[in-house]
């Protein structure tokens, strides 16, 4: 019973996620895009939850769809009517190519899985119920990953100084590079 | 005895050094007074050597002093020195003696000149050079010596570098020396490989049975001796080296450098007398161009030209002493043509000067009134070229061609009437030059022209060129044959003479020979002075110097200039330059072509990291 | 584990990947590209998460929520972008953006 349910949960979580991932390539107005987005996002979470990553799942709703996201449609309510963009035109040598790229990239990554289910994608490591618990995350966080907990932070703040910089209003005869004259 | 000899070969290098580095921070005066100064104490350093070694015996005057060992390559090895003996002390007197006094007129004949400077450098330089052709203990310093004045003859004659003509003329002595450096090489590369060393003393070292080499080594030096002295057939030279200055045209074309050559056949008799054909040659070249010069003089219009061709004549009757063997005499007849030469050359300077430069001979006229000390000056160059007692050139002329005789055979005969015909055409060509310049009424050109409110000259000119005549005068009562020789027995030690004329033979030769001389100066009265004759007309072989110009022209200098010009057609602009431009044009184009992959586009660069990544997954798999 | 096997995840995961990558590949929209990257960034997300479920190393999830942190500040240097071009009133259109062509 309690398989069937999760198969159940899985499909629905996945078709929504492809569903969403194609309406994100496909809408014309990126309001949609986005909306969709977060669609695509909070199927993921679902999918986290079913493979035991709690705390993942709880930052991706958090942090990606909650900051992240909003960010995005701040900013394209901001562009008003510029955001607005078509499609590339027509089918073109680029689009075709960029097609058959993108097929054989996923061609490739199924046929290398297929080939692997039978062998070492068989059988899954067996996991306490703890794995995945923010404990856990923690602990990996300020032990074993310790360094990239810490270089993640610096790159945080250095986005920040970036996003800073490349918003600044210049003010009428300032700007950043006349203050060095 | 070898501190003066040191000092000698260094002094005038010293002066040239600090004229060149001092540039313009020195006036031109100075560097002229520096030149001067470091040339008279060489002069002075190699009197005090002189005077030493006439305190020694004979035996003892010849010393080699090496300074460091200069080249060590392999077996091969040669020092850095200076041999001291009877004939490098002569030479050195006669080239430190005769070149200061040249420097010292320098100073007035080349006043006002922009670059004086350079010109007063030059000289010294050629000064340390030709010592070091003279001092120089082994071949290998007597060949760099030889180089140097050849460099210096090179700079000195380009001297005014403006001058298209002057600059043609610089690089055909330079080039018609390097024949003879060529040939002398030649012979060094004979010598190492036979005797293992470049020293004086394996000239005569070489194995008698090798015929061929001993010839060969004897050919080469002679064509060194050939194209430095200008004899036939590198004699073209020698008149357009008339480019340069006046007393430039004195100190290396007169009275120095181009007597080197007979410095060098003397130096190296052992080499020439076991190859004696190659003497009888050198013989043979001396006279002939001592008569084909002496013809061509007649015909001359420039008052340089004629005493340039009569150097050519003169030395021919060195390289004509030197041939038969008559070594002593050809070195006096070298010391004393250099006296009455310089006096000649300067005097003409003198006359160049006072009329602004001119020097056609057939604008002047009558300048006896109006210039009689340069007449005087010349008069007594003149009669001592003709030979006529008691001048030096009559003590030291006719002994060579007394020499010829003594040496015998049909061909000492020949030789010995060769010279006295020579002696002939001396008296008429100097004679003209002298009547048809002083005697007479000024032409027009004269009296518009000269100016000689200051004197007939500045007095640097007029004293040194005053010296040069007294000694044109009086030295020749240095050695009288067959009455009193003390100059051969000088050089006794280091050049015995292989000839020596019967008392009967040489008194017979002179009287011939003053004759001679006489009878020259009385045809030139005829024709020039006293205007009885008219001259004949002279004919086109003469004026064209024996076609000799026109001969190289066509037969090295058209080919060489053809074989350029197709080499430039055929080969560099189509390979060499080609490929060049073709690795520039390929390499433009490459950077263009991939330069197309820059598209700007973000897509595209997308694009191909998504191509890539399919392509790796692939390998990776398939690697697996 | 219950439910699918691993492979059916990282099937999807790789659909992901593949739809984003169309979605930079062929949209002129600078907006809709980063949105289509954030696409392929979840999609690997995803095979990191499944795999180390699969493994039973938290290691992954470590990377996972590393990528996380890392997409966000890139998308605020991409957002700062776009709104720093539509300020200097630049076409938003990337095939127009082309001044770096050589």
């Amino acid at each position: 019973m309690g398989n069937a349910i999760i198969w159940i949960v899985w499909v629905v979580a996945a078709f929504s996620c492809l569903g969403s991932g194609i309406a994100v390539v496909s809408f014309s107005n990126p309001f949609y895009s986005a909306l969709a987005l977060i669609g695509n996002l909070a199927s993921l979470a679902v999918l986290y939850l079913l493979l035991s990553a709690e705390f993942v799942a709880a930052a991706q709703v958090l942090v990606y769809a909650g900051a992240v996201m909003v960010m995005f449609l701040f900013v394209i309510a901001y562009l008003g009517g510029r955001a607005d963009a078509p499609w590339a035109s027509g089918p073109s040598v680029q689009s075709v190519a960029a097609v058959g790229a993108a097929a054989a990239l996923l061609v490739e990554v199924i046929v290398v899985i297929g080939l692997a289910a039978g062998g070492s994608l068989s059988s899954a490591a067996k996991v306490p119920s703890s794995f995945g618990s923010p404990a856990e995350i923690g602990q990996a966080f300020l032990t074993d990953h310790l360094l990239a907990f810490e270089i993640t932070s610096v790159v945080l703040l250095v986005a920040a100084v970036g996003g800073v910089i490349l918003g600044h209003h210049a003010r009428s005869g300032t700007s950043w590079g006349s203050e060095t004259r | 005895m070898i501190a003066g000899g040191w000092i000698t070969l260094f002094s005038p290098l010293v002066g040239a050094a600090v004229i060149t580095l001092a540039g313009t921070r020195i006036g031109r005066r100075t560097a002229g007074y520096i030149a001067t100064a470091s040339t008279m104490i060489a002069f002075v350093a190699a009197v005090v050597a002189f005077v030493a070694a006439l305190g020694k015996s004979p035996d003892a005057r010849s010393q080699l002093s090496t300074a460091y060992t200069w080249i060590q390559a392999g077996s091969y090895q040669s020092g850095f020195s200076i041999l001291i003996d009877q004939l490098s002390l002569l030479m050195m007197l006669i080239v430190t003696g005769v070149g200061s006094l040249i420097i010292a007129y320098s100073l007035g004949y080349m006043e006002g000149e922009d670059e004086e400077r350079r010109y007063f450098a030059y000289m010294a330089l050629f000064v340390f050079s030709m010592l070091l052709l003279v001092e120089g203990g082994n071949l290998i310093l007597l060949l760099a010596g030889w180089g140097m004045v050849g460099l210096s003859s090179y700079l000195l004659i380009g001297f005014y570098h403006r001058r298209a003509s002057a600059v043609a003329a610089a690089k055909k002595a330079f080039v018609m020396n390097a024949v003879g450096d060529a040939t002398m090489a030649i012979a060094f590369f004979l010598l190492i490989k036979y005797t293992g060393s470049l020293s004086f003393s394996a000239l005569g070292q070489v194995p008698a049975g090798n015929r061929w080499v001993v010839n060969i080594v004897a050919l080469g030096l002679l064509g060194g001796a050939v194209a430095k002295s200008a004899q036939l057939p590198l004699h073209t030279w020698l008149p357009d080296a008339m480019e340069g200055p006046t007393p430039v045209s004195a100190l290396i074309h007169a009275a120095t450098m181009v007597t080197a050559g007979v410095y060098l056949i003397v130096r190296c008799n052992v080499a020439f007398q076991a190859a004696p054909h190659v003497e009888n040659l050198a013989a043979v070249l001396g006279t002939v161009t001592l008569l084909m010069a002496g013809l061509i003089a007649l015909v001359q219009v420039d008052i340089k030209r004629v005493i340039a061709y009569s150097t050519m004549s003169q030395i021919g009757y060195m390289f004509l002493g030197a041939g038969v063997g008559a070594y002593a005499d050809a070195i006096f007849h070298l010391m004393m043509h250099a006296f009455f030469k310089a006096c000649l050359f300067l005097a003409a300077g003198l006359l160049i000067h006072a009329l602004g430069g001119e020097q056609d001979i057939r604008k002047m006229g009558g300048l006896r009134k109006l210039m009689p000390f340069t007449y005087l000056a010349f008069l007594a160059g003149g009669l001592a070229l003709a030979g006529i007692p008691p001048f030096s050139g009559f003590f030291s002329k006719d002994p060579i061609i007394a020499s010829a005789l003594a040496r015998g055979g049909w061909f000492g005969y020949l030789l010995w009437a060769a010279g006295l015909a020579g002696a002939l055409l001396t008296g008429i060509y100097t004679f003209r030059l002298i009547f048809r310049v002083f005697l007479g009424e000024p032409s027009a050109f004269v009296r518009e022209h000269l100016h000689t409110e200051h004197g007939e000259g500045p007095i640097s000119m007029r004293w040194t060129v005053g010296v040069l005549a007294v000694l044109a005068t009086v030295a020749g009562f240095l050695q009288f044959p067959p009455f009193w020789e003390p100059v051969s027995k000088w050089l006794e030690p280091v050049a015995p003479p292989l000839v020596v004329p019967t008392n009967a033979q040489e008194i017979g030769t002179l009287l011939i020979g003053v004759t001679m001389g006489a009878t020259g100066i009385l045809i030139a009265w005829l024709i020039y002075g006293s205007h009885r004759f008219r001259a004949p007309a002279a004919s086109e072989v003469l004026e064209e110097k024996f076609f000799f110009d026109d001969l190289y022209d066509a037969a090295f200098y058209r080919p060489a200039v053809w074989l350029a010009a197709m080499l430039r057609r055929a080969f560099e602009e189509p390979v060499v330059q080609g490929s060049i431009v073709e690795v520039a044009t390929g390499t433009r184009d490459a950077a263009r072509w991939t330069a197309r992959l820059q598209t700007g586009l973000v897509r595209t660069y997308v694009f191909a990291i998504a191509a890539s990544l399919a392509v790796l997954l692939v390998v990776f798999v398939a690697v697996r | 584990m219950s439910g699918p096997g691993i492979a059916w995840y990282l099937a999807l995961s790789a659909f992901l990947f593949a739809t984003g990558m169309l979605g930079v590949l062929l949209r002129r929209s600078p907006l809709i590209v980063l949105l289509s990257l954030e696409l392929m960034l979840n999609g690997a997300n995803l095979a990191l998460i499944s795999f180390a479920r699969h493994a039973g190393n938290l290691d992954g999830q470590v990377f996972a929520l590393a990528v996380m942190a890392v997409a966000a500040a890139e998308v605020v240097v991409g957002l700062g972008l776009i709104v720093a071009m539509a300020r200097k009133k630049l076409t938003l259109d990337v095939d127009k953006l082309s001044i770096l062509r050589g």
